[in-house]
């Protein structure tokens, strides 16, 4: 029996004779040095366990030794640790005794996110690119930075995802901040302001709650769509909204669809939301794309060929959040491939994320389910052969963006759509698209219909 | 047990012996103190099984015996006994009782058997050395060594035995502290087991834990002197009625001698209070964690100056009046460790002593009266990359 597997048995039984506390204290880092002629050497860590272990626990551990090899009759204890041993063996190390402290990587100033304001210091009305679709709502922004509170109270802007609407209203608190640092600017989420509300209900603070609200001088609340449904909140919110409305100060919302269309907001709220000025932002043009991207590229001093810009800018429709981060992938790779950046090699890398549905795993189905949803309509009803009067848009619809999105062919989709002519599918796309050039209203529900379906996956 | 002794004494002794008292709870007895009282006097000990303390106080005993009382409440207790009067302590079953003036107290205690037995020592004590001295020691070496426990021997001094001097080095791997202690016929060295030291070439790691405690029992003023004994694994020191025992830390501790660099290109001198203060006001310029400051060395103008800028606080320079020998130099420190070398500094004037803008630095005292570089202390810190 090796020293190790000794004293690893005598441990065992040691413990059941003494208290954790004690065993734990006394013999952590203790092992057999030596065993000879019947005489144990216990290397002990320090010169406490040295004196503990001779002059009180001698008589355990003698004993438990001794049931194991009978042959051992006495026990002593040397200061030494495993670790010694072991430096012992092993050629001395070199190690230098002294270095030179590294220099911290000399990273940008990543401009801080207030915690007072919550604003990114990032968005300002400096670098946003205005183009046909956001013109109105820059300049309402604009004039609302300028004029705190006094006209567009309340400033409500609409939009889809990834369209600037963010940026917009923050750009307001950062302007406002820079002309007046003493104003005190909030900017929320309208998920954070029920959490809060929830929390301040939990902690009784609802008063504190309320204060805090009403002493802003501008209030931004992001995404307040997600208010629609939770009643208190509501209920808050229309507390402090009346509150500084009264004190004409400022505040600034943001949905991803106008008031009317956000389901489950009171009434009284949603004549408020109405009262002030409502502005959109839709889906950038694309001599805007280009924009962006140029900026983008002089920003961060990005080489690449024009056509390439060209290129993502057209191939790339929906979203700005997605422009840009189609040129980020098409940097990265020719980063790490090290290739130039030209067309061939931006179709090669984005032929994935171009929008041509087919691609996203969009199907006629998806289209049907997204038209039957938006005009609330049943799926077999578009599917149906009757003409009835609210179906037939829906149906027309449907069609065209068969066409638009997946390029279908006209039999294609005619046969989708309960085995009809290819005419009357030739006829409803030419329908749309006719009145897609004037009929405001249709464009909205066309782009409405788009952004849904490519949020399907 | 039964006792009278001053209250002056017993509170001097439990502040001493309370610091010491483990803060780990797994064995309780560890945060006791243990009373012994024999022979005409009361000997305290407490220890957290790293480094252990026993102190003897004067006492007028009338009957021996011994228990442990709970370090933190007969600590406070007796710190706000009256002064002046004297303290009778007896032992009641498992209690003591405490009588002072108009005040008593009935302490639930623990058995004495329980207490850790504090190792003795078995040899001579291997030489003595002033408290002035040993504090002015401890308080420079003290400022470099490594918090943490990532390289345990570099969380301890290192204490090198020659012939003439006593070699004391620290270092947190940024800078180096390193004091030479010269011995004199005053150390009252024990020759033969000295020199065995010296021919085992012993090199030995104190933890820093206990010079700090070292340094506040000195401050108690309990002796003039302190008596060293080395052992096996193990220092002890002995202070008047207090003798201390420390494990040492296991490990080899760095190499350090062959960068201490010996020849330098370029050597500034110059006024200490004139330079902490340019630095102090540097570091408030310095960007964040690393805190850099630069070091700027004319040759041809014999221009020093010392400055740091960011880009959140602005920038600074200050021109400093010291007498620049050598090469011009450019160097980036950590204004933390430059400040803390210089701090330790004792003469009114002090070197700095440069080779390259990555190659140690060296801070040295200097004669006041003849500008002479002094050996004995030096401390060295890396600049930092740039």
């Amino acid at each position: 029996m090796v020293n190790e597997e000794l004293w690893q048995a005598a441990l065992a039984e040691i413990e059941l004779s003494i208290s954790k506390a004690n065993f734990i204290t006394w013999f952590k880092n203790t092992s057999i040095i030596s065993n000879e002629n019947g005489h144990v050497v216990i290397g002990v860590p320090n010169g406490f366990a040295k004196e503990w272990l001779e002059n009180k626990y001698n008589l355990y551990i003698l004993r438990a030794l001794g049931n194991i090899q009978p042959e051992i009759k006495s026990v002593s204890c040397v200061i030494s640790t495993p670790t010694e041993t072991k430096t012992v063996n092993e050629a001395p190390q070199m190690v230098d005794a002294i270095i030179a402290p590294k220099k911290p990587f000399p990273r940008e100033i990543a401009a801080p996110i207030s915690f007072e304001t919550n604003l990114n210091p990032r968005y300002a009305f400096d670098n946003f690119i205005i183009g046909g679709n956001n013109e109105l709502a820059r300049a309402a922004c604009f004039a609302v930075s300028q004029n705190i509170g006094r006209i567009y109270n309340p400033l409500f802007i609409y939009g889809g995802v990834g369209l600037g609407k963010t940026h917009l209203i923050q750009s307001i608190g950062n302007e406002i901040l820079k002309n007046n640092p003493q104003s005190k600017v909030k900017y929320i989420t309208s998920e954070r302001f029920t959490s809060e509300l929830i929390d301040s209900i939990k902690n009784q603070k609802i008063n504190e709650f309320k204060e805090y609200y009403q002493k802003m001088d501008l209030l931004i609340i992001d995404d307040i769509q997600f208010i629609s449904g939770k009643e208190k909140t509501q209920e808050e919110f229309f507390h402090i909204f009346n509150h500084l409305y009264q004190l004409n100060k400022q505040i600034v919302l943001s949905s991803d669809r106008p008031p009317k269309a956000i389901q489950i907001l009171e009434e009284r709220l949603r004549s408020r939301f109405e009262g002030g000025m409502i502005a959109d932002v839709t889906q950038p043009d694309f001599e805007t794309r280009m924009a962006i991207l140029e900026k983008k590229i002089v920003d961060d001093n990005i080489r690449i060929s024009p056509e390439a810009i060209k290129f993502i800018a057209s191939n790339i429709k929906n979203n700005i959040r997605e422009l840009e981060g189609a040129l980020n992938r098409v940097v990265v790779s020719a980063q790490l491939t090290n290739k130039e950046i030209t067309d061939e090699f931006v179709a090669n890398q984005l032929s994935e994320i171009i929008s041509s549905g087919k691609k996203k795993g969009i199907t006629h189905k998806h289209i049907l389910k997204a038209v039957s949803e938006f005009y609330d309509i049943h799926i077999d009803d578009l599917v149906a052969k009757n003409r009835k009067q609210d179906v037939v848009r829906p149906r027309q619809i449907a069609m065209y963006l068969m066409r638009s999105e997946l390029q279908f062919s006209y039999p294609g989709i005619g046969e989708k759509l309960g085995g009809r002519d290819h005419t009357t599918a030739i006829h409803a796309f030419e329908k749309i698209a006719k009145a897609l050039s004037s009929d405001e209203k249709l464009i909205k529900e066309i782009g409405e219909l788009r952004e849904q379906l490519y949020q399907i996956n | 047990m039964k006792l009278i002794c001053t209250q002056d004494n017993l509170k001097k002794a439990i502040s001493s012996s309370e610091r010491m008292v483990s803060k780990q709870n797994t064995l309780p007895i560890l945060n006791a103190i243990l009373f012994e009282a024999d022979k005409g006097s009361l000997r305290l000990s407490a220890t957290n099984l790293e480094m252990g303390i026993q102190i003897k106080i004067g006492a007028k005993v009338e009957k021996e015996g011994k228990i442990a009382v709970p370090a933190k409440l007969i600590s406070n207790f007796s710190a706000n006994l009256p002064e002046g009067e004297s303290v009778s302590l007896e032992l009641d079953e498992q209690n003591l009782k405490i009588k002072s003036g108009r005040t008593q107290a009935t302490i639930k205690s623990f058995l004495a058997g329980d207490f850790p037995l504090i190792p003795k020592k078995t040899t001579e004590s291997l030489f003595e050395i002033n408290t002035d001295n040993f504090k002015k020691i401890i308080n420079r070496i003290i400022v470099s060594v490594a918090h943490g426990e990532a390289r345990q021997e570099l969380s301890g001094v290192n204490i090198i035995f020659n012939k003439e001097d006593i070699c004391f080095a620290s270092t947190d791997s940024f800078r180096l502290t390193e004091y030479s202690f010269k011995l004199s016929d005053k150390n009252n060295i024990n020759k033969d087991s000295y020199n065995a030291f010296i021919d085992k070439n012993v090199s030995i790691i104190i933890p820093a834990a206990t010079l700090i405690e070292m340094g506040r029992i000195i401050s108690n003023n309990l002796s003039d002197i302190i008596k060293v004994t080395l052992e096996e694994g193990q220092i002890f020191f002995e202070i008047g009625g207090a003798r201390i025992v420390s494990r040492l830390i296991n490990g080899k501790y760095p190499e350090y001698k062959h960068i201490m660099p010996t020849n330098f290109k370029t050597t500034i001198i110059g006024d200490k209070a004139q330079i902490q203060n340019a630095i102090k006001m540097a570091s408030l310029f310095a960007p964040g964690k690393s805190s850099d400051i630069t070091l700027k060395i004319n040759q041809e103008t014999g221009n020093v100056s010392i400055g740091a800028r960011s880009a959140e606080a602005g920038e600074n320079a200050t021109e400093i009046d010291f007498e620049a020998l050598g090469e011009s130099q450019e160097i980036i420190f950590n204004s933390k460790y430059l400040l803390d070398g210089i701090n330790m500094i004792e003469s009114s004037k002090v070197a700095l002593l440069a080779n390259s803008e990555t190659a140690p630095v060296a801070i040295k005292e200097v004669d006041q009266n003849t500008n002479n570089i002094l050996e004995g202390y030096t401390y060295i810190v890396m600049p930092i990359k740039n």
